[in-house]
């Protein structure tokens, strides 16, 4: 295998270490990993899940995928392989990708180019020409015998086929024939489907230790990718899944970081975890650089394709809300993204709690807390987080401009369990005719007269 | 201005115009009128308010500029006609000047239910879940507190705007009427004794100099003593003080 810049330089297939070096001084040479390829075609595998229930390993590090059933669903062939270029150019492989009516033939038809489009044949008689005019030795079972067939002259395999079948079945042995058989369609051809496992955990080793946000991006876009194929060919959604920034074990060993994503809403799609991992990743603070990625589902639960009306209502639907919300919630964090749950309280600061928009709260429970006539308590719109105690001119409470009191005073006395409150709160008004609500503190008056506090601003 | 021009030239060379200018296109109106909204209204819910506006309320779907003198002078009672109208939809209060009081926003017809508050450290943050707000459109209206705010800023929030059918209002200080804004619609707000002054920043429509007066639901209980009444002051050693008596 050589790259492509390595082909230029004139570097092929079957040379020697030497020969490559003096070509290609700073080349750099790789072993072959058969370990580290099974994995690499086990996650690519995973990963065309999505398309297909029906995908199988071939020999020569080749998956052979049935589309036949998913053609409509995913707009046409060309479409498909649109987005399965794609989602090889996101895993981080090129392949060379091809289409044909017979799983073998596709097969052939992928062996025989080294391009990424290697050929597409619709039909079958678009798959016969295209076969016919194919080397003989792509077929494995035909290698042992490359002398005899070059001897007399039979090169491709449409000169394989006009020769007298007995007499190859009694020279090449059964293999060959089942093979050029299944290509060109005339026996069935029988695979073994790859069966997803039945928990997810993807694992990948980056090339370099890691810093930046992006490429961790990328990373997880590519483990992502293999968690819907999962999650597709098992038919599931996914609720929480965990990715784990594996570090550099160096003097100490460091525990991984984990990013726990929590969805309001279950999801088989990527493009939404995506954006919330990328939001995530881009708060995080690492404490090393990363050299691993581990995502792992954790919770799961039946796929339930959404309801989907015919008039689209404006706006979306309610998981486009909570879609949005969590987004919010992952850049900004849950704490900045509330949603109010007041408390049947008399002391402002305790009635007014907000909590995260996460935590599911019913609407029952919410109302029931509430006054049953929400307009007999003057209260204002912004509540001050702290509040201002105010400075005295003429015995009277100054803020900007005198304080005149425009209402009778509400006398608030709770709370003697925790934090008691003893306050008289005026709505007072400004010369400007802003409105304020002032408090007076009725326990704790000392020698200068009775504290006022400013405590909201009427919206 | 532009059109302006055109069409008072148009009426000197052929003496008459044939066809009024808002008979020829939606976006076009003569100076002295008030154009029509290309985009959806709420009604405002005060009539006098909604005669000024074009298209007779507030528009969903573009930035509206509402610069403050300072917070809690009576914007929200402004608004809550509209955003009673929009409440089956989420209303988002984004980097309000002080923490909101639920108890209060249902006194004023919005259900605690659909009020999100969010909170942002820093500008880029808050610009960004705007952005986000407005790009869903799921939500009814987005009230969006920020000081300093860049042009380009301002114009991108107005293009997001644009996709969806969000009511937007830009809370900003009134100092900010000095700038350029691409929001077709601002309104400067400030309190009156009983309601808000209302100042016509900018509208597309005739320049409008006087201010108007709308009176506001008040806080104050009408069981109560008239509001002339003082307080009862407490007793401080040496007597009651003349200054305190009105």
């Amino acid at each position: 295998m050589a790259s492509q810049a390595a082909q230029d330089a004139g570097v092929r297939t079957g040379m020697r270490r030497g020969g490559v070096l003096m070509l290609l001084p700073d080349a750099r040479i790789h072993e072959r990993a058969p370990a580290l390829e099974a994995d690499a075609r086990q996650a690519v595998a995973l990963a065309l899940l999505q398309y297909t229930p029906q995908v199988a390993e071939g020999e020569e590090s080749t998956l052979l995928m049935d589309v036949g059933a998913s053609l409509r669903l995913f707009g046409g062939i060309r479409a498909l392989c649109r987005r399965i270029h794609a989602n090889m150019r996101a895993l981080g492989f090129t392949a060379s990708l091809a289409c044909a009516p017979t799983a073998r033939g596709a097969w052939l038809l992928a062996r025989s180019s080294s391009r990424v489009r290697a050929g597409r044949a619709v039909r079958m008689e678009a798959l016969l020409r295209r076969l016919d005019r194919l080397a003989v030795l792509l077929m494995p079972p035909a290698r042992p015998y490359a002398a005899w067939f070059e001897g007399i002259g039979c090169y491709t395999l449409g000169d394989l086929r006009r020769l007298p079948r007995p007499g190859l079945q009694r020279r090449c042995g059964r293999g060959l024939l089942d093979l050029l058989d299944a290509a060109y369609g005339l026996v069935p051809e029988l695979y073994e489907w790859i069966a997803p496992p039945e928990t997810f955990r993807a694992r990948l080793e980056l090339y370099d230790r890691i810093d930046d946000a992006d490429l961790l991006l990328a990373g997880a876009q590519c483990l992502l990718l293999q968690l819907t194929g999962w999650l597709c060919a098992r038919q599931l959604a996914v609720e929480r899944i965990t990715l784990q920034l594996e570090h550099e074990r160096g003097r100490v060993a460091r525990p991984p970081t984990n990013v726990e994503i929590v969805l309001a809403e279950p999801t088989w799609r990527d493009e939404h975890l995506v954006r919330l991992l990328k939001e995530r990743l881009g708060r995080l603070t690492l404490e090393a650089p990363v050299i691993g990625l581990a995502l792992e589902a954790l919770q799961v639960r039946p796929m339930a394709p959404p309801n989907a009306s015919l008039f689209p209502e404006p706006g979306g639907s309610e998981d486009d809300r909570m879609r949005m919300l969590e987004l919010l919630a992952a850049r900004l964090g849950a704490d900045n993204v509330l949603q109010p749950l007041p408390l049947a309280d008399y002391r402002p600061e305790q009635a007014n709690v907000w909590v995260p928009v996460q935590q599911k709260v019913s609407d029952k429970a919410r109302n029931a807390q509430l006054p049953p006539d929400v307009l007999s308590l003057p209260r204002p719109t912004w509540l001050l987080a702290r509040p201002i105690a105010l400075l005295m001119r003429d015995h009277r409470p100054f803020y900007g401009s005198p304080l005149r009191m425009a209402s009778n005073p509400e006398r608030l006395e709770a709370g003697w369990w925790d934090g008691p409150e003893t306050r008289d709160y005026f709505i007072a008004e400004g010369l400007d005719h802003t409105l304020y609500w002032v408090y007076r503190e009725r326990i704790g008056t000392d020698d200068n007269g009775p504290k006022w506090y400013l405590h909201g601003l009427f919206g | 201005m532009f059109i302006q021009y055109f069409f008072a030239s148009y009426m000197n060379c052929s003496g008459s115009i044939s066809a009024a200018p808002e008979s020829l296109h939606p976006s076009l109106w003569l100076a002295s009128q008030l154009a029509r909204s290309d985009t959806r209204c709420i009604d405002t819910g005060h009539p006098t308010l909604s005669a000024q506006l074009p298209g007779g309320g507030w528009p969903t779907g573009t930035l509206v500029d509402l610069l403050l003198q300072q917070p809690g002078i009576g914007e929200m009672r402004l608004l809550r006609p509209a955003l009673a109208a929009v409440a089956h939809r989420r209303i988002v209060l984004l980097q309000p000047p002080h923490p909101p009081q639920a108890l209060a926003m249902a006194a004023l017809g919005v259900p605690p239910s659909q009020l999100i508050w969010v909170r942002a450290t820093r500008t880029a943050d808050a610009l960004w879940a705007a952005e986000q707000v407005l790009r869903s459109g799921s939500c009814g209206a987005l009230l969006f507190w920020q000081n300093n705010i860049r042009a380009e800023n301002l114009r991108r929030l107005h293009l997001a705007a644009q996709a969806g059918e969000t009511l937007f209002f830009m809370m900003r200080p009134l100092a900010a009427g000095q700038d350029a804004s691409p929001a077709p619609l601002r309104l400067s707000l400030r309190p009156q004794a009983g309601g808000i002054e209302i100042g016509f920043v900018k509208r597309r429509g005739p320049q409008r100099d006087a201010t108007l007066f709308l009176p506001l639901t008040s806080y104050l209980p009408n069981r109560h003593a008239p509001v002339d009444r003082t307080a009862p002051a407490p007793v401080a050693a040496g007597g009651v003080h003349t200054e305190l008596v009105h």
